[in-house]
């Protein structure tokens, strides 16, 4: 039987959601400007306010690199061999022309490489629009609220300059209404994998995750609906024995979903993570921030307040590695993986205190790095499944 | 049907060349008895295909009906096979099934076809280190088949030839390709089938007893996997380091689907404790 928003099964859905993991040349967002005439905005992990966009009309576009799919001829050019991978394949699909599809891009401030990159493309692509989204790490409304409300505002006129659609209070308050309802859904996919995590592989999420890069929102909510009903009724997916863990670092570059495999088959349910961070990067509903109140408002108590406190938040460290305890209980997660890109400053500087707290409650973690083109998963299984069996062997599990 | 504090488990080690699998009594403290246990070897053959087949096999030689069993353990590459209740990690499983086999052993050298591995454990078979050679394939069981078949004898034949050595050749420790090449110059030049095999036994056998003495082993080491039944591989290891008491057993090329069987045990008990219930993989 065919569900409400047109997938039968959850092959042919995964199959959707793998097709647009492939297209690096974005021909989704080509036909969806073909059929709505509005422009389309890049942007680079972890977090730009979708919303914003949305309402103008324009349709936000994930850029997450080439993952394991691109050879890198003239990336490598542009940066250092110390320098995480993400930045190299995403010039170098600017530079074959893959990104062509897109008017602008958004680098929001994740590190340096990120803001480096914002000045790359600036005099490679000088036709296109490019902004650095600043945020602050003052989160008073005053003081970085302003500063913010700014920044939107000013990537906003030159949408409208570039031929958006002018922003308006109803179409934000619609935009947000969108971004909450899929916030939603997928906190709903989380939660019944924290359940039932042999339910919702993370291979399968991670795909659906991905797919909401590019699919406009309300299409990607469908999606998540669908997913979620289908996988619920599929009796076939039964429970095994295996260790729960909750993957944390990989909020950036993202891992080759081989690596995500390979942990799954070592042993481990995936049940909490930071993958596609940009989804659940705000926590909760945005349009009930501030009531009465203009809904740029709301967005901007949303990253002031509701922010999950992460690598690229400059805040007490102690609060990063409490929210981390905090998961782990929630998630009712045995384990932690750190499990971050190479050379990812943010991840790996965090790390060392994110490790004192696990320490402190008691909570056995392990770690390792990848790269998006990792194609040798041999030493992380052997990591990951000696891992889990010793928390099924040796441990309360 | 079997008593409440009886459990049944299953053990199935995916190997490269190869599937062994156990089935065993499980009564908790009181002990564990081994039902039936088989191995079977792969012979291009799709290793699903002959999991189920040898699995299926096994039940029948132990008597068990296939919804009787409350645990079904993989290790080895056995993560994909369908009916698994649960999987463990190679060094995990020879560990404990070295342990069954021989409660004196405090490291296992699991030899086989594409790897070996040394593993370091307590008196409850909790891994507490090890070594494993790399992807090169001197220090496997595969190497040795490539070998007897440039000799033209069977692999069984290996063991009691090397033992008739007078004079063993010494061979390439490093690189098989090498070791190759250096049997061949052996061959033309006469040397006599038992001692070209005591000298590869000797390149082998000095890598083992490296990497169980980097490991950390001293005492007891016994030496599982498919090159456990090659008496000519023993002597050498003994010969190459006599500090160790180097053994094996008669079982001892099933160990790593004994020690899949006895922690699925262990698991189902846990998982009983906690109300829960895998009936998945023995449905």
């Amino acid at each position: 039987m065919k569900s409400a928003h047109g997938n039968s099964n959850v092959t042919e859905l995964l199959a959707r959601a793998q097709a647009l993991h492939h297209d690096l040349r974005f021909e989704n967002v080509r036909a969806w400007k073909e059929r709505n005439g509005g422009l389309a905005v890049g942007y680079l992990p972890v977090y730009v306010p979708r919303e914003l966009l949305w309402a103008m009309n324009v349709l936000p576009v994930g850029v997450v690199g080439g993952g394991d799919q691109v050879e890198i001829i003239r990336g490598d050019a542009y940066y250092q061999s110390y320098i995480c991978h993400l930045p190299r394949s995403t010039i170098e699909l600017g530079l074959n022309g893959a990104l062509d599809v897109l008017d602008g891009v958004l680098f929001p401030a994740t590190c340096d490489v990120i803001r480096n990159l914002s000045g790359m493309w600036m005099m490679q692509f000088p036709d296109k629009y490019v902004h650095y989204l600043d945020v602050p790490q003052d989160f008073d409304t005053g003081v970085g609220g302003a500063f913010y409300r700014h920044e939107l505002l000013e990537i906003a006129g030159a949408l409208e300059a570039r031929g958006a659609r002018p922003l308006t209070d109803a179409a934000l308050r619609a935009a947000i209404a969108a971004y909450d309802a899929n916030r939603r859904e997928i906190e709903a996919l989380y939660e019944l994998r924290r359940r039932e995590p042999w339910k919702v592989p993370t291979h399968e999420l991670y795909l659906v995750l991905k797919a909401g890069l590019v699919l406009p929102v309300d299409e990607h909510t469908m999606m998540l609906e669908d997913y979620r009903r289908l996988v619920i009724r599929d009796d076939a997916r039964r429970p095994l024995d295996q260790a729960r863990m909750l993957i944390t670092g990989s909020f950036c570059e993202q891992p080759p979903i081989g690596l995500i495999k390979t942990l799954e088959r070592a042993g481990c349910y995936i049940v909490d993570d930071d993958l596609v961070a940009v989804h659940r990067w705000i926590r909760g509903d945005v349009a009930s921030l501030a009531p009465g109140q203009p809904p740029l408002d709301a967005l901007v108590e949303a990253f002031l307040r509701n922010g999950v406190p992460s690598a690229i938040r400059y805040i007490d460290q102690d609060k990063k590695g409490r929210d981390l305890v905090e998961r782990v209980r929630a998630s009712g997660a045995e384990g932690v993986v750190f499990c971050a890109a190479s050379f990812c400053d943010p991840a790996l500087l965090d790390q060392p205190m994110l490790v004192g707290a696990l320490d402190a409650a008691g909570i056995p973690w392990t770690s390792f790095k990848y790269a998006e083109n990792t194609g040798q998963f041999q030493v992380i299984r052997e990591q990951a499944g000696t891992f889990a069996d010793s928390i099924k062997l040796w441990s309360g599990a | 049907m079997t008593a409440p504090d009886v459990l049944i488990t299953a053990g199935i080690d995916v190997g490269s060349s190869s599937i062994k699998t156990v089935v065993f009594q499980d009564r908790g403290p009181s002990g564990h008895r081994m039902l039936a246990g088989l191995a079977e070897r792969l012979r291009r053959r799709d290793p699903l295909d002959v999991a189920t087949e040898t699995f299926e096999k096994a039940l029948s030689a132990a008597g068990i009906a296939r919804g009787d069993v409350d645990y079904i353990a993989t290790t080895g590459e056995g993560e994909n096979v369908p009916f698994r209740t649960g999987h463990f990690y190679g060094m995990t499983t020879h560990a404990r099934g070295g342990l069954f086999l021989d409660p004196a052993v405090r490291a296992v050298v699991d030899i086989g076809a594409l790897h070996t591995r040394a593993v370091l454990m307590d008196d409850r078979a909790k891994v507490l280190g090890y070594r494993m050679t790399s992807q090169c394939a001197s220090g496997s069981g595969q190497f040795l088949e490539n070998i007897c078949r440039y000799l033209g004898v069977t692999i069984d034949e290996i063991g009691p030839l090397s033992l008739e050595a007078d004079a063993p050749e010494s061979c390439s420790s490093i690189c098989a390709v090498l070791a190759e090449t250096d049997v061949i110059n052996m061959v033309s030049r006469g040397v006599s089938i038992p001692n070209i095999l005591r000298g590869i036994h000797d390149s082998m056998a000095g890598r083992y007893v490296k990497l169980a003495t980097a490991a950390g082993a001293n005492g007891v080491v016994l030496v599982t996997g498919g090159l456990s039944r090659d008496a000519g591989l023993l002597a050498a290891m003994r010969d190459a380091n006599r500090d160790l008491d180097i053994r094996t057993h008669e079982h001892a090329v099933l160990a790593g689907a004994i020690g899949a069987a006895l922690w699925g045990g262990y698991r189902a008990r846990r998982l009983r404790e906690k109300g829960l219930s895998l009936t998945g993989g023995a449905a």
